[in-house]
């Protein structure tokens, strides 16, 4: 009597299990269809981990938004292999002699991808737009060197008092307040981009749906799935079409490294962020990309909180800090130490790297810090060391850099550091008000130039953080600001950043790297230090 | 019976309007703020933006408006993502979320009876001891490991099935297997001890003195008083299933709403925080009353009007 009972549910079982099986068949069907239309097709499958936040030039300041722009839109300049800018949308730069007023003459053949042409007007209309107050843009002060552009933008002054005139369709005039050598550099930033006057006065949200979006880089949008997928086709209409070799490059938006390294297995990508764990094994292997990402991960000193008023003991800590040691056993992503502020892949005027000719200004040395952390608190006249916490922003990896020092602390000082983690935002928060003794902190540059990040550090500077001030230094890069001879100007900013090692209100940990595995097939991409993702000259066998 | 729904749903508006004011006291309550990131930018720009989205206003002003905004059910633009308001978010997110959390419902409620039922009429029999050992590991291990595995086993060495992203039913097979395995173990387990329970009623006795078909004993008289217990944590699984699953929809790069509910809160960005939680808990509490009625529905004997069944 059971066993019927038992044959009954036993089917029931099979017929659901068997309805399933229908759908996975349908499935397999739909998916080697498409994939066999796409063979003749050059598709490169990426992934951008999340739904880009704004397309808007001028809104997002973000790697998701800005690398797959990137290679929608041009600017007047983009940068080439060797990340020097060079003529884009502009045919001809000519820069005066005192090196204020920029003439940029466009491409006869620059257009966008509906047909129309790209017009000055059309960069007037779009740095306008970034420079509007009401815009918000989180970009606008890099445009500050701009006559005019600060106070638009703060609201004082107004939209015709901007340095920038279309003189006529193809030229585009800028004028600036002081010579700056990185202002090619700084407008290779997509903030610069220009917008489709015709297309932005239509519909004003032009940029957030595929099929109002205008472009005029060497991809167009043909659609945008939020939230899951992006197709980019190659854009018929751009000056420079024979140079792009891709048809299709297919966005995914999968946000876990180790699920996004399972899809790179099965050749659903062809690039891959590579899972933390993973560096070890991959080390040597071909498919392994680990390119320079022009940033800095460091710790502020507040040196108006106890006992790091003294610039002996901040020095003592920093001397305490085993760079290379964190690099090679902690972090384990292929990174470099960093024994300066200046991270890697800034050429001088003599050709030569800015950390080289500065070389190493920071390094463990237990015996020096010993000494100094003596000497400091001698002069402060203290029996023990105030006690040192050490915040950061909660993260796995920074508990593992934070873990490090505090263990490094007491091996050269022999002091006992408190760890603190903090949520990121508040953490955020608290640095600003000046509330932690030690934290940390890292810095991505903005424009390919030392003086961004060494910039941060004059007084008052919101990215300062750590309430120190120096009057020589900030001497030091206002003389770089204003300096018209590039070599004089490469030495003042070596003396900055000498003097700010010296003066230790922070100390440097590593540098940053972009590290990905490629599909031996794929060719091409260039990934800049300072910049974004460049699919240009990308090619796939 | 009517009064009594009633009586529920005011009782949901005030339950509702307790989270929404816990929810808005709380994310003010917190410190940082929509607009900080390591990048400080222009005061003027801040302050542009706080009058944009109101945040300048006193907190009370801000509350009211806050309220309007749940009663009109329009949450405003988000700040994160100043292309998309949060309607539009919950418009696309959820239907995803809705999607895979059916599937998963039905998947573990089918597997799950038919499990704990055969291992209730197979008492301390190999079915039973291997129904339950399925359980035990379906409850012991959390659904983000499984999904790892899954991946690991079916995408990346055996190749059979894609490894994320949601766009064929190809794809849905892994994150459904992942989400179902916890909550079918649950309702397997359920069901057995309340169908063992059940089975040594008198009723179920009395039914097979009187020669009734084993079938029909099983799903008429045993199986629908042995659903009660599966019943009540239906409710909130279902809730907690259908409005998104952060963890396995951040694996399998699923665009549910389940991550906007947990980024919006690192992020700060306030009518988000507040769209999610209020769509959320408004959920919950609705299926909650549904429960409720089902209750009545599947066992006459509870009353649904509490002074009857008082006095009765």
């Amino acid at each position: 009597m059971k066993k019927w009972l038992l044959l009954t549910l036993l089917a029931l079982a099979m017929v659901v299990m068997a309805a399933c099986t229908a759908n996975e068949d349908a499935g397999k069907n739909e998916g080697s269809e498409s994939s066999g239309d796409k063979k003749s097709e050059k598709v490169l499958y990426l992934n951008n981990g999340v739904e880009p936040t704004s397309f808007d030039p001028s809104v997002a300041f973000d790697a998701v938004s800005w690398n797959p722009l990137n290679n929608l839109m041009e600017g007047l300049v983009r940068l080439d292999e060797n990340n020097e800018p060079k003529e884009a949308i502009a045919e001809k730069i000519d820069i005066s002699d005192d090196q204020k007023t920029y003439t940029f003459t466009l491409r006869e053949g620059a257009k966008w991808s509906n047909g129309d042409a790209v017009t000055a007007g059309d960069f007037v209309y779009g740095w306008t737009h970034m420079l509007d107050p009401e815009t918000a843009s989180p970009a606008a002060f890099l445009a500050y060197g701009i006559v005019g552009a600060e106070d638009f933008n703060t609201g004082e002054g107004k939209a015709d008092g901007i340095g920038i005139k279309a003189i006529d369709d193809k030229t585009f005039e800028v004028t600036l307040t002081d010579p700056t050598e990185a202002f090619l550099n700084i407008i290779s930033n997509p903030s610069f981009f220009p917008v489709n006057e015709k297309a932005a006065t239509d519909n004003a949200k032009w940029f957030a749906e595929a099929d109002s979006f205008v472009a005029n880089g060497p991809f167009k949008l043909a659609s945008w799935d939020h939230d899951s997928k992006m197709v980019f086709e190659k854009n018929d209409q751009y000056w420079d079409k024979d140079n792009v070799k891709l048809d299709k490059v297919e966005w995914a938006m999968v946000n876990d490294t180790n699920t996004e390294y399972q899809m790179y297995q099965s050749d659903e990508l062809d690039i891959s962020s590579v899972p933390g764990e993973m560096y070890s094994k991959l080390k040597d292997s071909d498919e392994l990309v680990n390119s320079e990402q022009a940033g800095v991960a460091f710790y502020r000193f507040n040196v108006e909180k106890e006992p790091f008023t003294n610039k002996k003991v901040r020095q003592a800590f920093a001397y305490a800090v085993d760079q290379d040691n964190i690099v090679e056993y902690v972090t384990k992503i292929g990174q470099k130490p960093a024994h300066g502020f200046v991270s890697y892949g800034f050429k001088g005027p003599d050709g030569n790297e800015f950390r080289d000719t500065v070389g190493d200004l920071i390094g463990l040395d237990k015996e020096k810090a010993k000494k100094l952390l003596e000497e400091g608190m001698k002069e402060e006249g203290w029996d023990t060391l105030p006690k040192v916490t050490l915040t950061y922003g909660t993260s796995p990896d920074n508990q593992k850099v934070a873990v490090a020092l505090q263990d490094q602390f007491k091996e050269a000082l022999g002091v006992e550091v408190k760890l603190q983690s903090v949520e990121s935002s508040v953490f955020m928060a608290e640095q600003k008000e000046l509330k932690h003794q030690l934290s940390r902190s890292s810095f991505l540059y903005d424009y390919a130039d030392p003086v961004n990040a060494l910039e941060s550090f004059i007084t008052d500077s919101s990215m300062n953080r750590t309430a120190w001030s120096n009057k020589e230094y900030d001497q030091l890069i206002a003389d770089a600001k204003s300096e018209q001879d590039s070599e004089k100007r490469w030495t003042l900013l070596q003396d900055a950043e000498k003097l700010l090692i010296e003066e230790a209100p922070i100390v440097p940990v590593h540098f940053y790297n972009q590290l990905s595995v490629q599909k031996p097939s794929v060719s091409g991409i260039v990934r800049h230090p300072v910049g974004y993702l460049e699919l240009k000259f990308a090619d796939k066998e | 019976m009517v009064s009594y729904i009633i009586k529920r749903f005011l009782m949901m508006i005030a339950t509702i309007f307790i989270i929404a004011t816990l929810t808005f006291a709380l994310m003010h309550s917190i410190p940082g703020s929509p607009f900080d990131s390591d990048k400080t930018s222009n005061p003027v720009i801040q302050q542009n933006l706080e009058k944009f989205y109101h945040l300048d206003d006193p907190l009370p002003v801000q509350y009211v408006s806050y309220l309007k905004a749940i009663v009109t059910f329009d949450f405003g633009p988000s700040i994160k993502k100043p292309n998309e308001t949060v309607n539009s978010l919950l418009e696309r997110g959820f239907p995803i979320s809705l999607e895979l959390g059916m599937i998963t419902i039905i998947v573990a409620c089918i597997s799950g009876i038919i499990l704990g039922t055969l291992a209730a009429l197979r008492h301390n029999g190999l079915i039973d001891y291997f129904a339950m050992a399925i359980a035990v590991i379906g409850i012991s291990i959390p659904n983000f490991i499984l999904a790892t595995v899954l991946i690991q086993v079916f995408a990346g060495q055996l190749g059979w099935l894609p490894a994320a992203t949601w766009s064929s039913p190809k794809h849905m097979i892994l994150p459904t297997l992942a989400l179902a395995t916890g909550p079918m173990a649950i309702i397997a387990r359920l069901t057995r001890s309340s169908m063992l329970e059940v089975l040594t009623q008198d009723y179920i006795k009395m039914a097979k003195a009187k020669g009734l078909k084993p079938w029909r004993i099983v799903f008429r008289h045993a199986l629908r008083n042995a659903m009660m217990p599966v019943v009540t944590i239906m409710g909130t699984m279902l809730a907690s299933i259908l409005t998104g699953t952060f963890v396995i929809e951040k694996i399998f790069a699923i665009p549910g709403m389940g991550k906007y509910f947990v980024e919006s809160i690192n992020n700060r960005d306030y009518p988000v925080i507040m769209g999610t939680t209020v769509f959320y808990s408004a959920f919950l509490v609705f299926m909650l009353f549904i429960v409720d009625i089902v209750y009545g529905l599947l066992d006459p004997r509870i009353k649904l009007h509490k002074k009857e069944g008082e006095t009765s």
